[in-house]
């Protein structure tokens, strides 16, 4: 064997070293991803509010006691006998360190507090299980906070010397409900609008139009959309869709309706070009077998063409959810960046990836709470992608038998 | 194709019709998008600003401060250093995922056995399909931290990492995958019997690979960096995240903050009306402006480099 | 007596479970013209890919026997293909130029074999292209594009494009098939000038070309080598019957 020169060497090292770090580019994304972010998946967080509700309440009258909380102990668990209370040291769903009531004694003093807020017409509001303390004051006695923990909270509040005063607390916040159902119905507007308009504009293309000079324009002019960056998309929503969704429907501002339109522009082409790929392998002679038993035109192309091309329609709609799951730009200059629990379609709100975007634009940045963010992002863009697989696959498959 | 020659019933000419009506709608949108942001984005330059004087263009389009003076009362902003940084990080970025992408597909269409390259056009597939928020992501928390240590050890200043460097990573591994995707498809697509014939010449398999496969596929090869750059270019959410936001420039060190014209316009999205929520349409044209001169030196030069020998 | 280039013992290869070629034994004159024959799939452009090792790149082809090369070691695994290649130069059914200039093509395998300096290869590649019989064509355009050139070009570039690596052997697989008359007749003339310092073995699907140009003629058919002669005697008297059904285009 003759010895290979150290050129060749090189060269060869090169291209297995760039593919080792093609490979290692995409491993280290899911790795930091799952390291980040992997430990706060949870149901609750799916479900739960991202904004913490805050409560003031004020102890008016402080019934000493000493309530019987055995069985209550556990890690990071601390008692305070004389309110039948539990707190325990914890992390709220954004991975936040937090003191949570873990327990607490149905006849609990915490349990009837005047509350303090003036434009709320509740005039009681009480601790409950799962609530977040964020501080506690005493008459004469230095505040109980958070930063010192939970045992020091505990401590203080089980100090008969120290009458409680006042009880800041919240529920829990950093959960991502708002945003996954803006993410949601996104999806939903936007293929609603662009499925039929780019299947359309495909049979347009593909069965009916002619073949002349400005024809070819128009697709070129519908494959130039492809080449513009997202944040133009942006622009257009707000110049063009944000005003006429004002107009035509009850919404006052920024609102989903106008989002989904400029996501629908941002498909138009992907959907165009994967439906009219689906249509040209349609077998001409299957048109031809159709027009020749009297069929029509529209409803050979209907009936006859559209429905072989329903795996490249499949491909195109998870394509589609894709690119409305993973886009931030247009939709930062669409609907802004404000993240919202509860979710109207006539209203703003923040899309899954717009709310990494707002958290990480925030200071400081929640990179624990974004890394799971991304993680569900990647889980759905790695299911989509293995269906676009199983569609395809399946439909070579159909197409070999028959 | 026969239709023109084919007689239409009613119905047929009635959906014909219909769907024309779809076509023109959709071929519309790119100019709809070009006159609402010419539109928009050429009122600074026409009206006072409620007092604040028309922006000059000239000095808009040179200047290396984005905004002179303060926010609301003054006009004076400035995209020229903006323009410089953008170009310069787009095509920085191409210096590694250029040769990483080519090498890749180089290796998937002619090295790796059959079952290895298709796992592996399915890892690249998957990175293509990551969403350019979730790379910015990893690049402030895995990246950003390594660079301020690399910045360190070799003595420089650095904001946190934030920077050229930061931005340059980021969008290298953003256009990978698409550079890899679309040189593995030219690649695989090069004529064996040009391979053959180098190999008969008594040439390597590697001395084959790189002088004849690649110069072979180097009209695809060339496309993949012009599809690069364009999406590195227009790419904004990445870019703000890393770039720490420079209000002047331009900056080319690698440790230093920078800013392009997507991350500003991306900045103090809390504005919403004035010069200051004007302007960013201004700043759009200009992008789309440097996008379409970018695509078509580009496109020429391939059209010079590709004919050469073709 | 005249000397063998290759001297080809009981070779057998096979495509996965295809035996390809079977049992081959043949002698390759040196400075002569050989010609195989035989109809479609007999095996003639599969051995002929033997001689450079060219079937080493099929990933399911297993060659097994013997093929001495200039009185060589039998050639098995290890075997240095690169160092054959060089000695034993190809040209392809299609003209295949590489998409670069006229003189980059030519010089593209001394340049893999290290060699830098400007004045060498341009001696080279004026020798090649002389030698080739294209030389006066192209003498005031190498810089151009080598596709720029007529098909008949392109192949005696391809030619000369080999010889530039002054092999010992060039094999020619169906070198005429894609060409006009006129291009395939200089070529014919110019395989006739190079007998002088070179063997040629080349397949052909023509039996008029085979009678023209070649000096020995073998015949194959279905992965056997039927028979061997001097191209005189296969034409005028073969020995089988299949030869000369094959010959007068009874089949085939």
């Amino acid at each position: 064997m003759r010895k290979k020169p150290w050129r060749q060497v090189i060269l060869d090292g090169a291209t297995y070293l760039a593919t080792l770090l093609s490979v290692f580019a995409l491993g280290m994304i899911f790795f930091y991803v799952i390291r980040e972010g992997a430990h706060l998946l949870s149901f609750d967080l799916l479900r739960g509010d991202y904004h913490a509700r805050g409560f003031v309440g004020l102890v008016e009258e402080e019934t000493q006691g000493s309530f019987n909380l055995t069985g209550q102990q556990g890690e990071n668990r601390y008692l305070v006998e004389r309110l039948g209370l539990v707190l325990e040291q914890s992390f709220d769903l954004a991975g936040d360190g937090v003191i949570k009531v873990a327990y607490i004694d149905e006849a609990s003093p915490l349990r009837r507090l005047t509350n303090q807020d003036p434009t709320s017409e509740q005039s009681f509001i009480g601790l409950e299980t799962g609530a977040v303390l964020r501080r506690v004051s005493y008459v004469d006695h230095p505040t109980s906070l958070t930063s010192r923990g939970a045992a020091s909270m505990a401590r203080d509040m089980n100090d008969p010397d120290r009458a409680l005063r006042e009880v800041i607390f919240s529920t829990e916040g950093g959960g991502i409900r708002g945003s996954l159902i803006t993410t949601l119905y996104l999806i939903f507007i936007t293929l609603a609008i662009a499925l039929p308009f780019g299947v359309l504009t495909a049979i347009y293309f593909n069965e009916f139009a002619p073949i002349n000079r400005v024809t070819k324009a128009m697709r070129n002019f519908i494959e130039t959309l492809t080449g513009v960056p997202s944040i133009i998309y942006g622009l257009l929503g707000i110049t063009v869709f944000v005003p006429l969704t004002v107009r035509l429907t009850p919404a006052e501002n920024a609102n989903l309706i106008a989002g989904g339109l400029t996501l629908a522009v941002i498909l138009l082409p992907v959907i165009i070009r994967t439906t009219e790929e689906a249509l040209k392998v349609v077998s001409q002679d299957h048109r031809f077998a159709s027009l020749a038993l009297g069929a029509n035109k529209t409803q050979t192309t209907f009936k006859v063409v559209l429905p072989q091309a329903l795996p490249g329609i499949l491909t195109a709609t998870f394509l589609g959810i894709g690119r409305v799951i993973g886009e931030s730009a247009a939709l930062i200059f669409v609907l802004g960046a404000a993240i919202r629990d509860s979710v109207r379609i006539f209203e703003p709100s923040t899309s899954l990836a717009v709310h990494i975007w707002s958290m990480m634009t925030d200071e400081p940045a929640n990179i624990a709470l974004s890394s799971t963010i991304a993680l569900i992002i990647l889980l759905i863009v790695l299911t989509l992608n293995l269906a676009i697989k199983t569609t395809v696959w399946a439909f070579d498959w159909k197409g070999r038998r028959s | 194709m026969s239709q023109k020659h084919t007689a239409l019933s009613k119905i047929d000419a009635l959906t014909q019709r219909t769907l024309t009506i779809f076509g023109i709608v959709s071929a519309s949108f790119i100019l709809l998008i070009a006159f609402f942001i010419t539109i928009r984005g050429i009122i600074p330059f026409i009206t006072d600003n409620n007092g604040a004087g028309a922006v000059n263009v000239w000095l808009f389009l040179t200047e290396t401060v984005w905004l002179r003076g303060p926010t609301f009362v003054s006009s004076a902003y400035g995209v020229g250093f903006l323009i410089i940084q953008t170009l310069y990080l787009a095509f920085l970025s191409l210096f590694i995922s250029f040769p990483v992408g080519v090498l890749t597909a180089l290796f998937i269409a002619k090295i790796a056995p059959k079952r290895l390259a298709s796992v592996l056009r399915s890892i690249v597939e998957l990175m293509a399909s990551i969403p350019s928020i979730v790379y910015g992501l990893v690049g402030v928390g895995l990246f950003l931290p390594w660079i301020h240590a690399l910045a360190r050890a070799l003595g420089q200043q650095s904001a946190g990492g934030l920077g050229t460097l930061g931005v340059m990573i980021v969008l290298a591994l953003m256009s990978l995958p698409t550079i890899t995707a679309i040189s593995e498809v030219s690649i695989r697509s090069v004529d064996q019997s040009l391979e053959h014939a180098s190999l008969a010449l008594g040439a390597t398999p590697t001395q084959t690979r790189f002088k004849i496969t690649l110069l072979a596929a180097k009209s695809g090869i060339f496309s993949s960096a012009i599809l690069a750059i364009g999406r590195a270019l227009g790419e904004a959410t990445a870019v703000s995240l890393v770039a720490g936001n420079a209000r002047s420039g331009p900056n080319f060190g690698l440790f230093n903050i920078t800013s392009t014209l997507t991350s500003t316009m991306l900045e103090g999205m809390k504005e919403t009306v004035g010069i200051d929520y004007d302007i960013r349409f201004s700043v759009g044209i200009i992008l789309m402006i440097v996008i379409l001169i970018t695509n078509l030196i580009l496109n020429t030069l391939k059209k010079k480099v590709g004919n050469v020998h073709a | 007596m005249m000397t063998t280039v290759f001297n080809i013992e009981n070779l057998n290869l096979f495509y996965g479970d295809f035996h390809a070629l079977k049992n081959i034994d043949m002698v390759i004159y040196k400075n002569q013209v050989t010609a195989l024959i035989g109809p479609s799939g007999c095996g003639k452009s599969t051995f002929i890919r033997c001689l450079n090792r060219m079937n080493d790149l099929i990933p399911e082809a297993k060659m097994e026997g013997c093929v001495r090369f200039d009185g060589e070691e039998c050639q098995i695994g290890g075997y240095d293909v690169i160092g054959l290649r060089k000695r034993v130069g190809m040209v392809f059914q299609k003209p295949n130029p590489f998409p670069m200039s006229i003189f980059d093509n030519v010089a593209f395998g001394p340049r893999q074999q290290g060699i830098k300096q400007k004045e060498v290869l341009q001696g080279i590649v004026e020798k090649a292209l002389k030698q080739a019989a294209l030389y006066e064509e192209v003498k005031d355009r190498l810089t151009s594009s080598a596709l720029s050139l007529s098909g008949g070009q392109q192949q005696r570039l391809c030619i000369a494009r080999a010889l530039a690596l002054e092999p010992e052997v060039i094999l020619m697989d169906e070198p005429t098939s894609a060409l006009d008359p006129l291009a395939t007749q200089r070529i014919e003339s110019l395989i006739n000038d190079l007998k002088e310092d070179y063997t040629i073995v080349i397949v052909t699907h023509s039996m008029q070309q085979a009678a023209r140009i070649s000096d020995y003629t073998a015949f194959f058919y279905m992965g056997e080598l039927r028979e061997i002669d001097t191209t005189e005697k296969i034409f005028k008297a073969p020995r089988l019957k299949q030869t000369e059904d094959y010959i007068t285009g009874r089949f085939g």
